[in-house]
């Protein structure tokens, strides 16, 4: 079976840094994976190459078998590549509703259709009750649903969520949690999150990616994952060898 | 049937909206036939007509956020269209209105394709640029009558087709009408697709790309329809006026002004431009004759003017609409 989303010796170089190295890991339809890494490690700078926000320096992108390497991002989208941003809020000129409307609209010229669309999934993210609200005036929790929801309206094959849940109080991460699972299983969206909230990354993901420093260190179920020595080393001890090291 | 709707549905707006609009539009229909002067008539002429010109600026300027700086261009294109189709081969004002509607829109493409690779001042200044080209270019082109402009023939009997009438109520009435379509239409535009489209771009381009809008696609869809307002607009001033200068209708005086009433009135929303205008050309004609006719004050409504620009800068960006919406909020929360 082809992946849905394959990437291939990806390379990416801001002047003389290099943000992304030689990255090689696919997607299978349906599934629901992790990417993780310190700061800095090019986990954003994958997903904007993906989506066509960077060119690439070296390599390539496959989506449904189709080579989408540099194409623009709206491209992208119209194929069903949707994502969302760590900010994000399509317009302050509009309510919620029809925030989510700009998203639906992607699929038909009907303004009837649209706001259906958008309102089943007004619904679906728990956000009914703020419909006619202004995007500014909700808790961030909220609006990070109104981002993902935005988002999901394109109808997309693949979700690429940005750190959704940055931020949020533990009954908001659970609430996340929840509708993550969701919108894979109910709506049978593949997701692919970028997440430094360890619980969410670890309970949800049926496989992890690490990267640091532009290169992949590691691959594999979150379980072998929080084992693996190079990680440690890399992200979670990172806290503790910084304390260790703070004397030089 | 869901366009149809879609036109007539202020059900967004509060009751009290409605109540003074149509107040208002009572109004409109009844002005002519109320005691009036030639110039108080003249200045609710040059209303209707900066209203429109500001519904179409809104489109692009305020919705879409792109500041437009060289709509008189298209006035001008519409204006020279009808008048060399009058003059040349006495063609009626209702089809050459529609043809210079096409030849601007046809020259936004040429000229926004470009444009639009550019943002924020970088695009005002190109638009300002390119209106400036091509006034000089109308400056010396013979067929158009070089610097003198040209001069519309005076026929000897009234005639609707040709938009030439003795009694400046019939203008009105016929400006009114094109009010109203234009008015209709942005109400019907600003819930579309493209409407929605353009305010994710206005806010944040990026994201709107990520949303699958082209975004470079759908500001030069919404300047050509800006730019078919101005030139209709344009052309029915070469009626009324029947006289057209390069240096009067496609000055930068006029661009700004342009851009003036709906960002003063309130960019971005449907009432926008008809404050603005509401407020700015009645300031501008009463207040520019009386200072005018006093010794040492005269420029003195330019001052003024400034100043009420600065003033909406600096306090209210969404302009005199922003202001109502703002107290709106208060109250309710």
């Amino acid at each position: 079976m082809t992946p849905l989303l394959e990437v291939r010796g990806l390379t990416k170089d801001f002047g003389g840094l290099r943000a992304n190295n030689n990255i090689s890991f696919s997607v299978q339809k349906g599934e629901l994976l992790g990417l993780i890494g310190p700061n800095g490690a090019g986990k954003s700078t994958l997903f904007n190459c993906i989506a066509g926000v960077y060119q690439a320096t070296d390599g390539k992108v496959f989506f449904d078998g189709r080579d989408i390497t540099n194409l623009k991002p709206y491209e992208v989208s119209r194929l069903g590549v949707a994502r969302t941003f760590q900010i994000f809020v399509a317009s302050g000129d509009l309510s919620v509703l029809e925030n989510i409307m700009v998203g639906s609209f992607l699929r038909t010229h009907s303004r009837g259709v649209a706001r259906k669309r958008a309102n089943e999934i007004l619904e679906f993210m728990e956000l009914k009750e703020h419909s006619e609200q202004w995007v500014s005036e909700l808790p961030v929790a909220a609006q990070k649903r109104v981002a993902m929801a935005t988002a999901l309206a394109t109808q997309p094959k693949i979700l690429l969520l940005d750190e959704v849940a940055a931020g949020l109080n533990p009954t908001e991460i659970d609430q996340m949690m929840g509708l993550i699972r969701r919108i894979h299983y109910d709506m049978g969206v593949t997701v692919m999150l970028i997440e430094h909230v360890m619980e969410l990354v670890m309970n949800l993901s049926h496989r992890v990616i690490v990267l640091d420093s532009g290169n992949i260190i590691a691959e594999g179920k979150p379980e072998e994952i929080k084992k693996n020595p190079e990680v440690i080393k890399a992200y979670l001890g990172e806290r503790y060898v910084s304390q260790q090291q703070k004397g030089n | 049937m869901e366009t149809l709707r879609s036109i007539f549905d202020f059900s967004d707006f509060p009751r009290l909206d409605m109540a003074v609009f149509a107040m208002f539009c009572l109004f409109l229909f009844v002005f002519p036939l109320l005691p009036h002067t030639s110039f108080s008539m003249a200045t609710m002429i040059q209303f209707l007509m900066f209203s429109l010109y500001g519904m179409g600026w809104n489109t692009i300027g305020g919705y879409g956020g792109q500041v437009d700086l060289g709509k008189a261009q298209y006035a001008g294109i519409g204006a020279y269209t009808t008048a060399v189709m009058l003059i040349r081969w006495n063609i009626p004002f209702w089809i050459s209105a529609p043809t210079g509607m096409i030849f601007a829109i046809i020259w936004s493409f040429a000229i926004g394709y470009p444009l639009f690779r550019m943002r924020g001042h970088y695009f005002a200044i190109a638009t300002i640029a390119t209106s400036l080209v091509l006034l000089d270019i109308f400056e010396i082109w013979p067929l158009v009558g070089g610097a003198q402009g040209l001069e519309l023939p005076l026929m000897k009997m009234p005639n609707f087709l040709y938009l030439q009438f003795r009694n400046d109520a019939y203008y009105y009435y016929v400006l009114l009408f094109l009010f109203f379509i234009g008015f209709f239409y942005i109400n019907w535009f600003r819930k579309s697709r493209l409407g929605f489209q353009l305010r994710a771009i206005k806010d944040n381009e990026e994201v709107a790309q990520s949303l699958g809008i082209n975004a470079h696609w759908c500001k030069i869809k919404a300047y050509a329809i800006a730019t078919s307002f101005v030139a209709v607009v344009g052309s029915f001033h070469a009626c009324y006026n029947f006289n057209i200068e390069p240096e009067d209708i496609m000055s930068l005086d006029l661009s700004i002004l342009i851009a003036m009433m709906a960002m003063v009135g309130g960019a971005g929303s449907l009432w926008g431009p008809i404050i603005g205008a509401a407020v700015l050309v009645p300031l501008k004609n009463y207040l520019g004759s009386w200072l005018g006719g006093k010794a040492g004050l005269a420029g003195l409504d330019l001052v003024i003017y400034a100043l009420i620009i600065m003033a909406i800068a600096a306090f209210e960006p969404k302009g005199i609409w922003g202001i109502v919406e703002k107290a709106r909020r208060r109250k309710r929360t």
